[in-house]
């Protein structure tokens, strides 16, 4: 069994936590700050959702007036 | 009964919504929207405000009697929703309150201090989005309720990053020609290596020399959003480079139209110098006015050069994605930087540019969704009394101290009683459009001249040219709506973004962004200073 460590999860993380000691704390920063799994999951959503939106814009202001 | 206290603030949030969009429905605001110049939005505010809430009550009344599950749907609506709920109202207060009261009391405040706090500070959404962000999280702290919905913030700045790219059209970089965009790129890249170089010489962590390169290089806020996660950036390092560029282009503002002046820079040499000298596009718009608020020339060309930058994004994306990647020491091919790296939301990005360069938005020339329609239509005629008004001047002879192409200008608003092209050129688009843009033109030198007091101009004359000038400029409510959402997904973005900052943060990143963003932003304009002496004619827009 890995050695465990405490890291600092800040305001958003809600205070300390522990981790395993050979976990990647770079990446765990990184998706602490986020509710995706990974970034690619997150630019894809966005991009989604922004096309969704652009089709929307474009139907009530362009296409349907 | 602990399910329903837990989920009160988001009952809490959503009634209040609910009785301010009510309130609003019913008009009782109006005189205080009015005050606030807000009235215009006061339909959306209405149906942001209700939808809103409709939501807000559904989602807390779910969160209420189902326990808390794992799947899609809590992960991304029912936990986040509180979150996002009290980021969505503190947008509202910023957008529809506190801009608006900022801008009023730095007027009141102008004959005091002999400038408007406001514009000076750059004190709009951004900025206070990111104060208010910072003061919640440094003295109440981030709400229990709120915390997985905060999280949300950076995946809303990318949307904002996306949507970016609506707003402006490739037909805007064509009208600089080759040697101009040269000009730009040269000046991007080589302050983008400068903070790099710099970064590296005072010993700083890469993610904020990184996200710092962007900002400086590029254009402030959108790059700095943009580039942040290639390189990793934490939040206060994306708040400190926006803090050190706005910073930056304060100073810049009051130097560059002295500077300028004293050098004896032509107009089309100023707006060439600010628009690659300072980086935020309401600070270039502010130092070309105080150089020039006549020739609109210097603002054109400012605004050109500002906006190139912007375009350069995607590759400086690229430069900073191997960068970060080889200072990471990774080994990195080019399907590893190009495909791996590319972060799919610049993708997004070039995309939404792509349609609104292949006219979708907006005509493909537009700029900001505005563009120009010299095409004969009723709607863009003047008025019958206006007309009238104009003839009498014109066979009074009151219509004085104008060059000729003015008057023939004047004439033939006159005669065709809108600004167009020749009648018999109306086969020939490209003629009969040129045509008519030098006639608007001309009409706008005739009020600016006005306005400066260079002639004198009956004030009925002055308003009948001003109508036929403003009929001409249209703009594409497709691209007003989707800037829009733009203005609204980086509110939401940058309070949250705020909300990560907390004091230690702030103290440990010191005061060396700061340097190196001053050391970078002004070779930067000295060195931009002697190019555009040396290189900028005249005519630098084809």
């Amino acid at each position: 069994m890995s050695e465990k460590k405490t890291i600092e999860t800040g305001d958003a993380g809600k205070g300390q936590t522990v981790i395993s000691d050979n976990a990647n704390t770079e990446e765990l920063e990184e998706r602490a700050l986020s509710v995706f799994n990974s970034e690619r999951n997150e630019d894809l959503t966005a991009l989604v959702l922004c096309l969704a939106t652009t089709f929307i814009v474009l139907l009530f202001t362009k296409w349907l007036v | 009964m602990s399910q329903i206290q837990k989920n009160m603030p988001v009952f809490f949030m959503s009634g209040v919504l609910l009785i301010y969009g009510l309130i609003a429905n019913s008009g009782a605001l109006l005189p205080m929207m009015k005050y606030l110049h807000t009235h215009k939005t006061m339909d959306m505010q209405v149906t942001m405000c209700l939808v809103i809430a409709g939501i807000g009550l559904a989602g807390a009344l779910i969160n209420s009697f189902k326990e808390q599950g794992t799947s899609t749907f809590d992960r991304f609506f029912l936990q986040p929703l509180g979150g996002i709920i009290l980021l969505l109202l503190l947008a509202m207060f910023i957008r529809w309150y506190a801009e608006p009261m900022v801008k009023i009391w730095s007027k009141a405040l102008a004959p005091s201090f002999g400038f408007e706090v406001y514009k000076v500070l750059n004190l709009n959404y951004v900025i206070l989005g990111l104060l208010v962000g910072v003061i919640v999280t440094n003295t109440f702290g981030i709400p229990k309720f709120a915390a997985p919905g905060v999280k949300c913030a950076r995946f809303v700045l990318k949307m904002g990053v996306i949507m970016l790219g609506a707003r402006y059209s490739f037909a805007e970089l064509a009208k600089l020609g080759i040697y101009s965009v040269w000009l730009i790129g040269i000046f991007v890249l080589g302050t983008v290596f400068l903070v790099l170089w710099l970064g590296k010489i005072f010993n700083q962590p890469k993610t904020m020399t990184g996200v710092l390169a962007a900002g400086m290089g590029v254009c402030g806020v959108s790059a700095t959003v943009a580039v942040a996660p290639v390189v990793k950036a934490k939040s206060e390092e994306m708040a400190y480079t926006i803090g050190t560029i706005l910073s930056f282009g304060i100073i810049c503002m009051f130097i560059f139209p002295a500077v300028g002046k004293m050098a004896g820079m032509n107009p089309v040499q100023f707006g060439a110098w600010a628009g690659t000298g300072i980086l935020n596009s309401a600070q270039v718009a502010a130092a070309a006015l105080a150089f020039d608020a006549v020739d609109i020339k210097t603002l054109k060309v400012a605004e050109i050069f500002n906006i190139t930058r912007v375009l350069f994004l995607p590759i400086i994306v690229l430069v900073l994605a191997t960068w970060f990647g080889k200072e990471s020491g990774q080994k990195l091919t080019f399907k590893s930087v190009v495909i791996d790296k590319f972060p799919i939301f610049i993708l997004g990005f070039l995309l939404l540019f792509g349609l609104s360069s292949a006219g979708l938005f907006s005509p493909p020339q537009h700029y900001k969704g505005k563009f120009i329609d010299v095409s004969y239509n009723d709607r863009t005629q003047v008025t019958d009394d206006e007309w009238v008004i104009l003839d009498g001047a014109l066979k009074e002879g009151k219509i004085t101290g104008l060059n000729e192409a003015q008057m023939a200008a004047v004439g033939d608003l006159h005669k065709q009683r809108q600004i167009a092209g020749n009648f018999n050129e109306r086969d020939d688009k490209k003629a009969f459009d040129h045509t008519g843009r030098v006639r608007m033109t001309e009409l706008e030198s005739i009020l600016a001249a006005s306005k400066a007091k260079q002639i004198t101009l009956d004030g009925d004359v002055k308003a009948v040219i001003s109508h036929a000038v403003k009929q001409v400029h249209k703009s594409s409510k497709t691209v007003t709506v989707l800037t829009d959402c733009m203005i609204w997904f980086f509110a939401f973005g940058l309070i949250g973004l705020g909300m990560q900052i907390t004091k230690k943060a702030i103290f440990q990143a010191g005061s060396w962004p700061l340097i190196i963003g001053g050391i970078s932003g002004i070779a930067k304009a000295t060195i931009s200073f002697f190019v555009v002496l040396w290189l900028v004619k005249d005519v630098v827009l084809n």
